[in-house]
């Protein structure tokens, strides 16, 4: 090597060092949530076993609840009625679009299913957590019989953390579940896949397009077998 | 001097491993722990029977864990204001300053306390330990006043909603975001600019040095292969161009980190006055403050020890010392405006529900 290419060598070496010593610190900027939901979800399915949506119930926790519905209570009898929380709940559903309400419905590693605007939608405050309830119908009704339906609901943010209940967390719902299940599948943040998610996800996680959040999905499997006869 | 920043750099290290490990070991006690059995003692007082617990498996992994422990520690703000609200000052006060406090230092690991802007600033420019430690102090202050002061004036005194405070948190972040991008152009710009000045003297200084010595080869000019530790002494020492110690620059870069309000002291300031202990809130605030400003002059710390460390790898050579400094002068100042820009541009999306 002559001494021209060993400096040479020694500013890679150089840029290098120097490049992790400036901007390594910067990887550990990772999303981190402020707001926990607890998920409840209903599977609706019509009397052909097709779902036609999914209802939700987010319970929020202590904190947020708090600061959620702080100046709400308008005519100061310490209950926040429905319709005190009517102005929130409208903001929430219809901020929610842009978010594609958290809810990602698909088949395989097919796209996500196109959903509806919400309908019945309501907050209950009850005693200190703030509960959503909302109805999200799927554009067209998707059969469940034969094939895996997977209903994800996470915040690609992250700045929301979305886990299941741990009671009931999910269920059927209709005139024809009979035959039909649906399972919850735990998330592993560190599988490969996810750990090279983590490493991409410095820039790309600070935009609401980031992705992020994906690996703490939560993930819901509907299947229908055969029909009882 | 190296060995004062060493021992800084241990003791700080080691400070943050404790906290960290004592909040583990918290979470993991939990069921035993006697504080937080007797918050939960008034079941009245505490979650409603309605309360959906996430299940522990919700999310596993060592992030997992990191993610479990963030929400027992916000579960236990909660449980911590709500026994202050209870009567139990002692017992309360105690508890809710020790898990702020650990919230601030796990929660500053997060986006948003300015530890990357901060780090960066101490890189790019000739600071030392002591000043990279009081300014990551002074920035984790001046969030949490300005926590105080958004949730004290909107909610406490105006009595205005969650979705204001919301807002008004939202507007001041994007300030702030714009502000630092234009701190780290400020920067950059003085940067180059004195790397501009600074290529021409040395030019003008190396045509006067060979016009004098070395006619005869004055087209043969390719020299640059002199021996190691010799250095280019027409070059400029790279250091100069981080600049000297300056309050302005200090300034800017803690005003522009700090004017953002802490969402999470946010949360706690306004739970706090909904239960009627807004002055826990306060003190909460502080605490958390303290611990962010803890971890974030760590990471500054780690980050100047970073530098150290490269320009010792390079010996004694001069042109490896100034590539050090060249890098982190303009790499630090670079990467400010790009967080800063990148931040800004996020902010303008759409609002968040919740």
């Amino acid at each position: 090597m002559s001494p021209w290419e060993l400096a040479k060598c020694r500013r890679v070496l150089t840029a290098v060092l120097a490049i992790t010593a400036c901007v390594g610190l910067a990887r550990d900027a990772r999303a981190h949530p402020h707001v926990w939901a607890t998920v409840r979800s209903e599977i609706i399915l019509d009397a052909n076993r097709q779902i036609t949506g999914v209802r939700h119930a987010w319970t929020f926790d202590e904190m947020y609840s708090a600061m959620a519905v702080q100046g709400l209570d308008t005519n100061g009898d310490g209950v926040f009625s429905a319709e005190e929380l009517k102005p929130l709940t409208e903001v929430n559903i219809k901020s929610l679009k842009e978010f594609d309400y958290f809810t990602f419905v698909h088949i395989g590693d097919a796209d996500n299913l196109p959903l509806k605007p919400p309908e019945n939608s309501s907050l209950d405050y009850d005693k200190s957590v703030l509960t959503l309830h909302f109805t999200l119908p799927l554009e067209t009704p998707v059969n469940a019989h034969g094939q895996e339906v997977q209903v994800d609901v996470y915040d690609p943010s992250f700045f929301v953390a979305f886990g299941f209940a741990t009671e009931a967390p999910v269920k059927l719902s209709g005139p024809a579940i009979k035959g039909c299940a649906a399972e919850i599948e735990k998330p592993d943040p560190d599988s490969e896949e996810d750990a090279k998610a983590l490493s991409e996800s410095f820039f790309s996680q600070l935009g609401p397009n980031s992705s992020f959040g994906s690996q703490f999905a939560q993930t819901v499997m509907v299947k229908c077998g055969d029909a009882p006869s | 001097m190296r060995a004062g920043i060493g021992r800084a750099l241990i003791a700080l290290i080691g400070a943050l491993m404790l906290v960290v490990l004592a909040a583990g070991a918290q979470a993991e006690m939990k069921p035993i722990n006697p504080l937080a059995a007797e918050g939960a003692a008034p079941p009245s007082a505490f979650a409603a029977p309605s309360t959906a617990q996430q299940s522990p498996g919700a999310f596993g992994g060592i992030f997992g864990w990191v993610l479990r422990t963030q929400q027992s520690l916000q579960r236990d703000l909660t449980t911590g204001v709500k026994s202050l609200k209870a009567g139990n000052a002692v017992g309360g006060d105690v508890m809710l300053a020790v898990f702020s406090f650990i919230y601030g230092v796990v929660h500053a690991v997060g986006p948003g306390h300015g530890k990357t802007i901060i780090s960066s600033y101490v890189v790019a420019n000739e600071e030392t330990v002591r000043r990279g430690v009081i300014i990551s102090f002074i920035a984790a202050g001046l969030q949490a006043l300005s926590a105080i002061a958004l949730v004290g004036i909107l909610a406490f005194a105006l009595n205005g909603s969650g979705l204001q405070i919301n807002a008004w948190s939202n507007q001041l972040e994007m300030v702030s975001y714009a502000l630092i991008a234009l701190v780290g152009l400020w920067l950059l710009t003085t940067q180059l600019i004195r790397l501009y000045r600074r290529g021409r003297e040395s030019r003008a200084a190396e045509a006067h040095e060979t016009g004098h010595h070395h006619h005869h080869d004055h087209h043969a000019h390719t020299h640059h292969d002199h021996a190691e530790g010799e250095a280019c002494n027409h070059m400029v020492d790279a250091r100069e161009l981080a600049g000297p110690f300056d309050w302005r620059k200090i300034l800017a870069v803690v005003f522009s980190v700090g004017i953002r309000p802490c969402t999470g002291a946010i949360l706690v300031l306004v739970f706090a006055l909904t239960q009627g202990v807004f002055w826990a809130g306060v003190a909460a605030t502080f605490a958390m403050a303290l611990g962010t400003a803890i971890t974030v002059a760590a990471l500054a710390t780690l980050a100047l020890g970073s530098r150290e460390l490269a320009l010792k790898l390079g010996g004694r050579s001069g042109a490896f010392a100034d590539g050090v400094w060249m890098i982190c002068a303009l790499g630090g100042s670079a990467l400010i405006f790009l967080f800063g820009a990148t931040l800004f541009a996020a902010s303008l999306g759409p609002a968040r529900p919740f």
